[in-house]
């Protein structure tokens, strides 16, 4: 556990270092912040894999009062996950040229959005969760913000969506408060009853956290926000921040509520996911922007997330917890390294449109091959994350023919991603009509990009383990 | 007794929800505003009613005052044409606002004699928390995360302003009531201020509302040209930003690594760890409200 602390607190506490000495040379300090953090995340998870789910009471005060950290191997990967990410593309944005004019603002926004986050995935308690949120929300539309002016609509739309968003998941803590009289996840696992209170404040909640996390139909204002915020920012946006509203969410409904509510609930939720499949799949399809078409996969990989969940509630099936959490792990991953590619590719065109892609394979080679790497991953392609993930959620579909229909919908949302990821890649192929200009285009920026691809393809290299890992956690 | 306290809550009530209503109806936006604060003012009334005097000092000082400033201020920034509200009104919306706050109303109603068991909790632990007013026992002993998280949202609220780059804010010559005043106001604020931070561990008040209280005081100074802008370049303003997180987290750590556990303070020094937290919190609070409504000044200037 307290392995897992370091790992909250170096990215803080580089935060207020960085913000208070301002030295000219900030990169290394949060480069080295960052190792330190992963590093401390590593042996976490190592001592979840040797002694199993620790708990910690904060201010060592009991149960009911104060508020109860947990470390489970679910949430010691993510935070792994977190600070490889972090790390990835902090050493992304101080190599690229193309990201010297957000750097000085970017540093301490990005520490502060690391430590928050491991906050969040450490705690179990519904209001340091709130808080934990809003320290998300305000971090993330201030990263936006980095892009200038031309960012500043959807910047201000993600803003006041979350701030709504916040209210309604405040409102139905206070009721579950007022019901139960405890915030704490496993306490109130023991005393939820499926009565009206307790369904409105889950309703609530669950609309709170499910426009924060921009899932189907509430996901209007991410492609905007997402794709117009600066290349750094997209990645951790896409990979890190819409996934930490979900594992509330998920704690919420396979642990708190009863079965009575989570059965019926976790058919919508899965209906939804379906929805977030196909519309996130077609919108990808149609837009004549690149950036929009990862954003709007985004979208789209978020609807498996969904998915996964509403079967594991609809059915009672805990097996589906470990292809949710290697889906999160795999899109996390897989769409660091589209942002980071299609960021540098347009970057160095300069232009949005899909279209500017011709002849990238002579100019940006690497940066077209991480993105088709990655987007292997996110069709699920064999051997990678994505696969393994997607196997597993398959796996249940096929055994009992009444769940066919779901295995059908998720052959066709395969479909369309593997045709959103193949319309970046043939332009890619399509010869320029200008001469290719040969010129350096950052070459260790376009590495780090691959870099993530290559790891959700080694993933399945480790899927052994990972699954055990899981398992341990299910059972 | 009871009928005249119920004729004060009712009229309570009615004056909520008119103003409340007034203020998204109203044409003008700086009448808008104005109706904000008085809500503002009336809603703390509300809290004092309902035996919150904690709340009724934050929210005057914070949703009534600070708000009300920053609002003022943004409003000196926009452009001429745009200070009339949108006056396009949707019945839709008004529909569905009503329906779901009749659903919530009624899911709410069976909470009204659902029992308290937090607070029968919370009042046992008081004797080792090293306060003695319960809210403030809550707030930096037994959730003091949550707090200390708090203060990295305001720290996030300064950092998120800092990127829009807002002009700083045009300050005419301040005419001589409100230099005579602000003479007066300006140290009435620092001994209110410091009262409610020392009686926060006794009684309502503490950081949050001291911090608030301060900050008024700050832009008092700053509009009648007493002292220099605020500015992010001076390393002292930094410093007083980042204190109150910095050193609580710095506790946090401390107590984690050669003390009992995460924020598990020895209860010898609770009570006097507790007050430094909230004395450095003050400064942090109330030099970071009053940078956001006074903003960036060049270090020319």
């Amino acid at each position: 556990m307290n392995a897992a602390l370091v790992s909250m607190v170096v990215p803080f506490f580089a935060a207020m270092l960085v913000l208070m000495w301002r030295p000219q040379q900030q990169s290394w300090l949060v480069i080295v912040a960052s190792i330190v953090s992963l590093l401390a995340a590593m042996m976490a998870l190592l001592s979840v894999i040797d002694s199993g789910p620790q708990s910690l009471n904060l201010g060592g005060w009991e149960s009911p009062l104060a508020i109860r950290f947990q470390l489970m191997p679910v949430n010691a990967l993510l935070i792994v996950t977190t600070a490889v990410i972090h790390l990835i593309v902090v050493c992304f944005a101080a190599s690229s040229h193309h990201c010297q004019s957000i750097k000085q603002a970017f540093w301490p926004l990005a520490l502060l959005l690391h430590g928050s986050l491991v906050a969040l995935w450490l705690s179990m308690d519904l209001f340091n969760w709130y808080v934990t949120l809003e320290l998300l929300g305000l971090a993330a539309v201030s990263l936006v913000t980095l892009a200038g002016h031309k960012a500043l609509r959807a910047a201000l739309d993600y803003l006041l969506l979350s701030l709504f968003a916040s209210l309604t998941y405040l409102l139905g803590v206070v009721m579950l408060y007022g019901q139960y009289g405890t915030l704490d996840i496993a306490l109130l696992a023991t005393l939820t009853e499926a009565d009206r209170v307790t369904q409105t404040a889950l309703l609530l909640i669950s609309a709170g956290l499910m426009l924060k996390a921009a899932l189907w139909p509430l996901h209007l204002w991410l492609p905007a926000a997402h794709s117009s915020a600066p290349t750094p920012v997209s990645a951790l946006l896409s990979a890190l921040v819409v996934k930490a509203p979900l594992f509330i969410l998920w704690l919420l409904w396979s642990r708190v509520a009863p079965s009575e509510l989570a059965v019926p609930m976790g058919f919508w939720l899965a209906l939804l996911g379906g929805g977030a499949l196909m519309i996130g799949g077609w919108s990808a399809c149609r837009t004549p922007h690149l950036k929009t078409l990862v954003a709007y996969s985004t979208v789209a990989q978020l609807g498996y997330g969904l998915l996964a969940l509403g079967l594991l509630l609809h059915w009672q099936l805990n097996d589906l917890q470990a292809a949710l959490w290697l889906f999160v792990v795999a899109h996390a991953l897989a769409k660091t390294s589209m942002f980071l590619a299609a960021g540098e590719i347009q970057a160095s065109t300069g232009k949005k449109r899909l279209n500017s892609l011709r002849g990238m394979t002579l100019t940006m080679p690497v940066a077209l091959f991480a993105f088709a790497v990655a987007g292997g991953s996110l069709i699920g392609l064999p051997p990678s994350g994505g696969f393994i993930a997607k196997w597993l959620l398959i796996q249940p579909m096929l055994i009992e023919p009444a769940h066919w229909p779901w295995a059908l919908l998720v052959i066709i949302a395969t479909l369309l991603s593997a045709a959103y990821v193949f319309r970046v890649v043939s332009q890619g192929f399509r010869q320029s009509s200008v001469s290719a200009t040969a010129t350096e285009h950052g070459k260790s920026a376009q590495w780090l990009a691959l870099l993530p691809a290559i790891l959700v393809w080694l993933m399945a290299l480790f899927s052994e383990p990972l699954l055990q890992l899981m398992d341990v956690f299910s059972a | 007794m009871a009928a005249s306290e119920l004729i004060l809550d009712l009229i309570l009530c009615l004056v909520l929800l008119s103003l409340a209503v007034a203020v998204v109806e109203v044409k003008r936006l700086y009448d808008s505003i104005i109706l904000f604060i008085a809500f503002g003012l009336i809603l703390s009334i509300t809290w004092a009613r309902l035996g919150a005097p904690d709340l009724a000092l934050a929210e005057a000082a914070i949703g009534a005052g600070i708000t009300g400033v920053l609002l003022m201020a943004a409003y000196a920034n926009l452009a001429p044409k745009k200070h009339l509200q949108n006056s396009h009104r949707s019945w839709l919306a008004v529909g569905f606002s009503l329906a779901a706050m009749v659903w919530l109303v009624l899911s709410l109603i069976p909470l009204a004699d659902s029992p308290e068991s937090l607070v029968a909790v919370a009042e046992q632990a008081m004797a080792d928390s090293g306060v003695t007013h319960p809210v403030t026992a809550v707030l930096l002993n037994f959730r003091a995360w949550d707090t200390l998280l708090e203060l990295v949202v305001l720290l996030l609220a300064l950092l998120g302003m800092q990127q829009l780059r807002l002009p700083s804010l045009k300050i005419a010559y301040p005419w001589p009531l409100l230099n005579a005043w602000g003479r007066y106001l300006a140290p009435l604020t620092i001994v209110i201020g410091g009262y409610l931070l020392w009686r926060g561990s006794s009684g309502p008040g503490g950081a949050f509302q001291s911090g608030a209280l301060l900050a008024a005081g700050l832009i008092v100074l700053r509009l009648n040209h007493v002292i220099p802008g605020l500015s992010w370049q001076h390393a002292w303003l930094r410093c007083s930003v980042l204190c109150g997180a910095g050193f609580f987290l710095i506790i946090a750590c401390l107590t984690a690594w050669l003390g009992q556990g995460w924020l598990d303070y020895p209860a010898s020094y609770s009570a006097s760890l507790i007050f430094i937290i909230e004395f450095l919190a003050t400064i942090s609070i109330a030099v970071t409200l009053a940078w956001l409504v006074t903003g960036q000044q060049e270090a020319a200037s």
